[in-house]
């Protein structure tokens, strides 16, 4: 052990701890589900959010104490996504998703099951994996929203767009994953019907 | 309110992002339309079940180790 700090350097310090572990810690589950969903790997999850911890970490003083530290940290978790594994794990979409028209699920349960009963057959992994077949845009816009409940406001911020993209893109996503949910339901015979 | 601009609001108004005097339209609409009420019942069954299916996992306990060790020397 060496000796004892300066009395006016450690208690800044363990204020700093106290204040990343109260603000910033306390969100390590939020960055690690969308971490896992942006890197489809865990792994590289473990990883991404490791980084974005010491990223934040470093940069805590000039993050404005007590305002919307979730949003802050996953600013920080995409940057770090898009310039270190984005490169090296998915390519970047050359679809362009503003065009891509879902289809309409409702019109075809309506009849037979206007409850969406199917729905309730249909297991996390599952869900999960119907996800990561999303288009990126698509995907990173539904997992802050429908995932961790972030506003349209706090996903435009993160995600840099205008909040009318978030909406088009969030209607989208839900529209095509409910189709891709739908279909492995007929496929699984947990509803009658014919796959898109 | 027609049925196409009532099922165009459909998600903002869910994740109720809309304005108060547009919720009250739609909420009117829907009153008044059993099939747009039907579809709206069916989406917010969808946004829970998506929310109840994605949010279980949290982050492992050796990540959390792994942080916490980085950041503080623990």
């Amino acid at each position: 052990m060496a000796k004892t700090p300066p009395q006016d350097v450690s208690p800044p310090l363990d204020e700093k701890r106290a204040g990343f572990e109260r603000e910033a810690l306390v969100h390590l589950d939020v960055l690690y589900r969308v971490a896992l969903r942006l890197t489809a790997n865990p792994s590289d999850a473990d990883d991404l959010v490791q980084e974005t911890m010491l990223k934040a970490y470093r940069a805590w003083d000039q993050y404005e104490k007590g305002t919307n530290a979730k949003a802050w940290l996953l600013t920080i978790l995409r940057h770090a996504f898009i310039n270190e594994y984005r490169r090296r794990t998915r390519h970047p979409e050359t679809v362009d998703v503003d065009t891509i028209e879902p289809y309409a699920v409702f019109s075809e349960v309506q009849d037979d099951d206007p409850q969406g009963a199917f729905f309730d057959k249909i297991v996390d992994d599952q869900v999960l994996r119907a996800i990561d077949q999303l288009p990126e845009a698509f995907r990173e816009t539904l997992v802050l929203s429908d995932v961790e409940g972030l506003s349209y406001q706090e996903i435009a911020g993160i995600l840099e767009v205008p909040i009318g993209t978030v909406k088009s893109r969030l209607f989208r996503a839900r529209q095509l994953l409910q189709g891709k949910l739908y279909d492995y339901a007929v496929e699984m015979g947990y509803i009658k019907g014919s796959p898109a | 309110m027609n049925c196409r601009e009532c099922v165009d609001h459909l998600y903002e108004f869910l994740d109720r992002e809309l304005t108060p005097e547009l919720e009250r339209e739609i909420r009117a609409h829907l009153e008044d339309c059993p099939p747009c009420d039907e579809q709206y019942d069916f989406e917010e069954l969808y946004l829970k079940f998506l929310r109840a299916r994605c949010r279980t996992q949290g982050a492992p306990a050796e990540l959390k180790k792994r942080v916490l060790r980085e950041l503080f020397g623990e």
